[in-house]
């Protein structure tokens, strides 16, 4: 049945594109505020999800306590590595040098994970139950349907909080003008603080979500888990949040389908190819608006 | 003036002299033939990244470009090496000119994007096209070079293989950075609005920028190519790109002199490290953390940067 195989596979690409959306929304508003590259922000998720693999299997905690623990380490972790690393460079000439520190911090934290948990792929134990439903007439298995379900229920969550919460709104005002904001009373230093706590923890659950899902987890996740969240927020537009989950759904859906119908072997650099045709035609991304240069 | 003729003349007698102090150690060579290639990778990438400012996130796939050109070259069809060689450098220089093309739309990070895509697409096309690259096995078995009737076969030969090769880079880019070409550069990299209007080219800049720097990576892969015998996709990943990045900016950008102290101390500091290999990044993280916390224009850079 090809349409059922076909429905089976959107599935699967929005719910994956969803999860890269989470794991991307921390890192598209640090980037969008300060202009930074974060190359640690894959192995701070990677670090709150091999936590909650640990706190599941050897400590038979509860899931939802797990999970809740591992990102609030993942969100703590990320925020740290902001006070050590970067706070001190944001004056820094050039941005690309802390784009090196934070590539030096993801490496001092992937040394660590690694001393810890190894580099190997790990059992991580699926959370949601495998029976399967139908869905208009088409047998489609439940899991997916749930993380799906969880993962746009935080971003749509977290959109509120930007929208309606004061210290949203504040996160919002600071990438939008940072001189400014800081002039109207706004703590910078704080509000960034809090960007990247908020985006460590979304990162960890994405990384959750995806590890539940594919019952596997592993280190080299890591980094690609920063390259997926780069070109994610650079394919979306860089700091826009319908952008973010624009440019996830492409990810994901491509990457899923191109494995299925072209090959899996290609998979990855068909996507890339997209990535750049895209680029050729949208300069900007799909959501980003033209910067004038200014003397 | 008269304090860099110094300064270069130590030098070219330290190269000269270095192997004889060497000569018994071939480990210690082998560090520095590894030094000799990265130096070669990263001086061509200060040009693009310290001259015209473009981040590069590819450069490793340029340096496959070499490695694979001169390994198909001589193991199929019987090429010398020389020529191998001008023709790696030729063909990273074409694709360097493709990608380039690019730069007068897609700006900024969004180019960045576009080399990392064109980086990752290289490394999985070698993996994948097994019947032309070899898969993630390589290509193996790369005949020993001949250059005018020396054949090079050991250690300290390619070392002076390599020197002549760096010599080459350093002085040709020495030349170009201080003509009109390189004032052109730090012109557009200072401030990219005014150079143009001050009536510089700034696109046709860019590109040739990019298309140059690409040139020295397919020489420096064609070196690795002849000097490992093998070639891998994995000689060429991303991490590869990172680590040249990381070594320019530690070095410090737009200054030629510069990317030789960042190459030095981040290879030996991975060769220290090598015995105590669990600890060995992290060791690495924290050295290029506090390199840049406390001297963030780098170690021997000057230039006041504009963002």
């Amino acid at each position: 049945m090809p349409t059922s195989m076909f429905f089976d596979v959107l599935i699967v690409g929005i719910m994956v594109g969803a999860i890269y959306t989470l794991v991307t929304i921390g890192y598209s508003m640090v980037y969008g505020m300060l202009k930074l590259m974060n190359f640690a922000h894959g192995d701070v998720y990677i670090f709150g999800t091999l936590l909650c693999y640990t706190l599941l299997t050897k400590y038979q905690l509860n899931p939802l306590l797990a999970i809740l623990l591992a990102a609030l380490s993942g969100g703590t972790l990320a925020s740290l590595v902001e006070f050590f690393a970067y706070r001190r460079l944001r004056a820094a000439q050039h941005r690309m040098i802390s784009m090196i520190t934070a590539l030096g911090a993801a490496y001092v934290i992937q040394n660590n994970s690694e001393r810890t948990w190894s580099s190997q792929v790990l059992p991580f134990p699926s959370l949601f139950p495998a029976h399967q439903v139908y869905v208009f007439g088409h047998e489609v298995s439940v899991a997916p349907l749930i993380t799906l379900t969880v993962a746009v229920l935080f971003i749509i969550v977290f959109n509120l909080f930007l929208k309606r919460n004061k210290i949203g709104k504040a996160i919002l005002c600071v990438s939008q003008d940072m001189p400014t904001s800081s002039l109207m009373g706004i703590p910078i230093n704080k509000i960034i603080t809090v960007v990247y706590f908020l985006g460590g923890v979304l990162g960890v659950i994405g990384g959750i979500l995806y590890s539940t899902s594919y019952n596997a987890i592993s280190l080299g996740m890591g980094f690609r888990g920063t390259i997926i969240a780069f070109t994610a927020a650079v394919i979306g537009g860089i700091g826009s949040m319908s952008g973010t989950l624009i440019g996830g759904m492409i990810l994901g859906i491509t990457e899923n389908l191109v494995s299925v119908y072209i090959s899996s072997s290609y998979r990855d650099s068909i996507t890339f190819l997209i990535l750049i045709i895209i680029l050729l035609f949208k300069p900007t991304g799909v959501m980003g608006s033209v910067e004038q240069d200014k003397l | 003036m008269k304090k860099r003729l110094i300064a270069h003349a130590a030098a070219v007698i330290t190269a000269i002299g270095l192997p004889f102090v060497l000569v018994d150690d071939p480990y210690l060579l082998s560090i520095t033939n590894f030094i000799i290639i990265y130096s070669i990778l990263c001086l061509g990438l200060n040009l693009i990244l310290g001259y015209a400012g473009l981040l590069s996130l590819g450069h490793a796939a340029f340096y496959g470009l070499g490695g694979y050109a001169t390994a198909i070259l001589m193991t199929r069809y019987g090429f010398a090496f020389l020529p191998s060689l001008v023709i790696s450098g030729f063909l990273a220089l074409v694709f360097g000119f493709i990608l380039g093309l690019p730069t007068r739309k897609v700006r900024g990070d969004y180019f960045c994007l576009l080399t990392l895509a064109f980086g990752e697409i290289f490394r999985l096309v070698t993996q994948a096209w097994i019947g032309f690259t070899g898969g993630a096995m390589g290509i193996v078995g790369i005949p020993i070079p001949q250059v005018f009737g020396w054949e090079i076969k050991t250690e300290l030969d390619f070392y002076f293989l390599g020197i002549a090769l760096l010599g080459f880079t350093y002085v040709t880019l020495l030349m170009l950075t201080e003509s009109k070409f390189g004032r052109a550069f730090v012109a557009i990299r200072e401030d990219e609005l005014a150079a143009s209007v001050m009536g510089i080219n700034t696109p046709i800049y860019k590109i040739l920028t990019f298309c140059i720097g690409s040139f020295y990576a397919g020489l420096a892969g064609s070196y690795l190519a002849v000097y490992q015998t093998t070639v891998t996709p994995s000689n060429f990943r991303l991490e590869e790109s990172c680590l040249m990045i990381i070594m320019v900016i530690v070095g410090g950008m737009g200054r030629l002199e510069a990317t030789f102290p960042g190459v030095a101390m981040m290879a030996i500091a991975i060769e220290f490290f090598r015995p105590i290999a669990e600890y060995r990044l992290l060791l690495i993280g924290m050295i290029m953390i506090l390199v840049l916390l406390f001297r963030p224009q780098g170690l021997l850079g000057a230039s006041a940067f504009k963002d």
